[in-house]
């Protein structure tokens, strides 16, 4: 997660994508995270549109997560050139914790 | 007696299933198989630059489709779905999560099939916005720079494949209990 000291020809600063990915890797967890609190009655999200109940301000908490998250990233890395396979792969990591704490078996588990 | 061959409640849940849903999975599998096949290792040229802005336009469509099934889907056809019908009503064919869970047989299709539709495409939606980011911001790059390629091929797929699976527990449900 370091700049690169001198680039390669041709390199192109490349942190705007990895600013966009780690966001999207840390919405994911947030999501995630919050369902699962949720779940285990940690707290109780309030629903943001009563019809639809509490997945809306469940839903809502993680699009704010993931875009706050963007926001600084972006404005950190945007012109930066980077070595990508950590982020990226934390990214990854991040994308799939936060799908596992979605499923409603791993609720169950505790 | 005019019988409408579809209600207002259906027309609703296959502009959500098969019109937004749909298209999003098409476009995300169309612009997957061009990303993956279109690659270039040399400097871009006209040639590469033309595709990539296509390409560019098909992962937006993909990202707004995708972000109009899972808006569409919380916000106007959830509620219908988990209605709560009046006491001591025994037909819960209008009520779909009411008749899903009163059948021991049919309980998984709420429990796990709609609990995790409502959350997991929206991680799906994260990563095809942020797939049509970085093929805005990078343009041909994204089929010349492979850390770049590698990346935007990356979030698709794992975009495509949520959307999928969402798409497929969504049909198990609605063939079920179906909004009417």
């Amino acid at each position: 997660m370091t700049m690169a000291g001198r680039e390669p020809e041709g390199a192109i600063a490349n942190g705007a994508a990895l600013a966009a990915s780690l966001a999207a890797g840390i919405g994911a967890f947030g999501l995630g995270l919050v369902v699962f609190l949720n779940e285990l009655g940690v707290f109780e999200v309030p629903a943001l549109y009563g019809p639809a109940g509490g997945v809306t301000g469940r839903t809502a908490a993680g699009v704010v997560i993931w875009l706050v998250a963007w926001v600084v990233l972006h404005s950190r890395w945007k012109d930066r050139r980077m070595e990508s396979s950590g982020v990226f792969g934390l990214s990854l990591l991040l994308i799939a914790l936060g799908v596992v704490l979605t499923f409603p078996p791993v609720w169950r588990l505790f | 007696m005019d019988i409408p061959l579809f209600s207002y409640r259906s027309i609703l849940t296959m502009l959500h299933g098969l019109g937004a849903g749909g298209g999003g999975l098409l476009a995300l599998f169309a612009a997957l198989f061009a990303l993956l096949t279109m690659r270039t290792d040399g400097h871009p040229d006209a040639t590469v630059e033309r595709r990539s802005r296509n390409l560019r336009w098909l992962i937006v469509l993909a990202a707004v489709l995708v972000w109009g099934a899972v808006i569409g889907g919380t916000y106007i056809v959830f509620p219908p779905y988990r209605a709560t019908p009046p006491e001591g009503l025994t037909d819960l064919t209008a009520y779909p999560r009411s008749l899903l869970t009163s059948n021991p047989e049919t309980d998984w299709l709420h429990s796990f099939a709609m609990e995790t539709k409502e959350h997991v495409p929206w991680i799906a939606a994260m990563l095809g916005t942020a797939a049509a980011f970085v093929a805005t911001r990078y343009r041909s790059r994204i089929l010349s720079d492979p850390t770049i390629h590698r990346m935007t091929s990356a979030l698709l797929a794992i975009c495509f494949a949520l959307a999928a699976y969402a798409a497929l527990l969504g049909t198990f449900v609605n063939k079920v209990a179906p909004l009417e």
